[in-house]
């Protein structure tokens, strides 16, 4: 009785205490006879309690014939599921045989959680007589299921067989019959189709150049850094810059040869000048702009002529750069100082009469022929001077030089200190 | 910290306002067949210095030094351009205002006057130097040292607490 009241409170969890008092509770396996089998749905009890039944044969049998069966145990092995299942077992003395299969008995009764090395025990155990058995065992399980739980009082089950568990888990199926489920290890090689064949390669070769060209393309997008952008920008505009002055110098070069040319011999064909000239005058000027504009900018930048004092001393010990961007720039203000003669030009055909009055052509145009010669010449000049030190940028060292310079350890503790 | 995606794509932008302010300067006067065209082009334009200016204004609000109250630093640095953004923008909308005036009943005729060309140079001129000042700016907001702590910034606030 203590042992139902232990049952009654902690069925599931002490479980495991059962077996060891098993001989107590077969002195009164009638004190819970006709429990009804709550576990109708249960597949594999019914079968194991026929097998049980079986055995309980066999120990009479057993116990009349003595311990040979011993040898019976031992030698029954036919199947390899079957000797898996045995290999956990050790030969013991014949003596203690019955008792042992009787608390086997117990343990399964009671241990029926799903354990597939149980299972496979109680089936060994039922098994021992013929190899054929343990082959149809599911067969057997499924036809046999509803007489069994019909015919529980009468058969005279111990109570001990009868299982109330409240929610005892279904045995898995599969895992009577399906391989070890390990997880698969990868293998260092990989196969590679090479010729309509596959054939082994290590699998750090195939991926390492990618990866590493990858890993290296991560690193020159992390390191860039903004004075990096900055840089880079600046040496790009150099190029356009270093492109519009050759352009401005040839440019101009031939504006001002065009220009002679239509004026003629001491500049006695003014108004053929005009009339060939008018359509090219507008677009020229603003093309001069466009050019001197990109120009002087870029000889600005050469000179870094933000930085006032710097500046000053490149101008007074006659830099190049220095000398070709105020050549630059006096170009840039004397080509804007003929916009309004050159939209007179624009206008020659279409205005009235009043814009070029006869006589006029050239008070208007010699001075803006020979601020064009003289704009042509600043540029040459300062296209030569250029392009004589075509390295020196100071604003490009200005930028180089915007870095965060972390104090080196000794410097480090001299500023805390 | 700026990151270089994005200062990339600012200065990207800027530069782009920069090209478009650079082609109307330049060929403006050729467009003038419609001055509706010319009057759209020198309102973009204008608009155009006008956001260039928020967009540097902003990356100086961005930095660590303006964020520590070192605005003196950033005025030493960029106090030409902002002088010379404003007397650009004042001059362009003068000259545009000007020309349109003159130019919006009849645009093809003669309209230049002494005023008008003085104008006309004072405001290219201004144009050439706005363009290296913020050229050069927009490249000089990408030091890393303004926008976190380091020596050189150490240095110039002890020097700014002299």
């Amino acid at each position: 009785m203590t042992m139902e009241t232990d049952d009654e409170k902690g069925y599931g969890t002490r479980r495991r205490e059962l077996p060891p008092i098993s001989h107590v509770q077969k002195h009164g396996p009638r004190a819970l006879p006709s429990l009804p089998s709550q576990d109708t749905t249960d597949e594999i009890q019914v079968p194991k309690k026929k097998k049980k039944k079986k055995v309980k044969q066999e120990e009479e049998t057993e116990s009349v014939r003595g311990p040979k069966d011993g040898g019976i145990e031992m030698g029954g092995l036919a199947s390899p599921r079957q000797s898996e299942s045995r290999e956990p077992l050790t030969p013991e003395p014949p003596e203690n045989l019955p008792q042992r299969k009787k608390k086997k008995k117990k343990a399964e009764a009671v241990d029926q959680d799903g354990d597939q090395a149980n299972l496979v025990l109680n089936g060994d155990m039922a098994d021992q007589n013929s190899d054929e058995e343990t082959t149809r065992k599911p067969k057997k399980k499924k036809k046999t299921k509803p007489k069994a739980t019909e015919s529980d009082p009468e058969l005279g089950i111990e109570d001990d067989d009868i299982i109330t568990g409240p929610a005892q888990p279904p045995i898995p199926q599969h895992a009577l019959f399906s391989a070890p489920q390990g997880q698969s290890q990868p293998v260092a090689k990989v196969f590679v189709e090479r010729g309509r064949r596959f054939q082994p390669a290590e699998r750090t070769d195939r991926h390492g150049p990618s990866n590493q060209t990858e890993h290296n393309f991560m690193d020159v997008q992390s390191t860039w850094t903004t004075r990096d952008v900055s840089v880079r920008v600046h040496r790009g505009f150099r190029v356009i810059g270093l492109f519009c002055h050759g352009f401005l110098a040839g440019y101009s070069f031939w504006n001002i040869i065009v220009l002679y040319i239509l004026a003629g011999d001491q500049l006695s064909a003014l108004s053929n000048l005009l009339q060939q000239y008018c359509i090219l005058a507008y677009p020229a000027q603003c093309l001069f702009y466009f050019l001197l504009a990109l120009s002087t900018v870029s000889a600005f930048d050469r000179v870094n002529l933000a930085r006032g004092p710097h500046a000053i001393r490149s101008f007074l010990t006659f830099e190049p750069v220095a000398l070709a961007s105020f050549l630059y720039f006096s170009a840039l203000v004397l080509s804007l100082s003929q916009q309004m003669t050159s939209d007179r030009i624009n206008l020659y055909r279409s205005a009235n009469a009043s814009l070029w009055l006869p006589g006029s052509e050239h008070s208007v145009l010699y001075p803006w022929i020979i601020v064009n010669l003289v704009v042509t010449l600043l540029v040459g000049l300062a296209w030569i001077l250029l392009s004589t030190t075509p390295d020196v940028d100071h604003t490009e060292e200005s930028l180089m030089a915007m870095n965060i310079e972390f104090p080196s350890l000794e410097e480090k503790g001299s500023v805390t200190a | 910290m700026l990151q270089t995606n994005n200062y990339s794509l600012v200065l990207l932008i800027q530069l782009s306002l920069l090209a478009f302010d650079l082609f109307v300067n330049s060929f403006s006067e050729l467009l003038r067949a419609a001055p509706v065209i010319q009057l759209v082009l020198f309102i973009i334009q204008d608009i155009a210095v006008l956001f260039n200016v928020i967009i540097i204004l902003l990356m100086m609000f961005n930095t660590y030094v303006f964020q520590v109250g070192l605005l003196s630093l950033l005025l030493e640095r960029f106090r030409a351009l902002l002088v010379l953004s404003a007397v650009y923008l004042t001059l362009s909308i003068c000259l545009h205002c000007w020309i349109m005036n003159l130019r919006w009943m009849e645009s093809n005729r003669f309209v230049w006057t002494d005023g008008l060309q003085v104008l006309f140079v004072f405001q290219r001129i201004a144009a050439v130097l706005y363009y290296y000042l913020y050229k050069r700016s927009t490249e000089y907001l990408g030091d890393p040292r303004l926008y976190e702590e380091c020596p050189w910034l150490r240095d110039a606030f002890a020097r700014a607490r002299l």
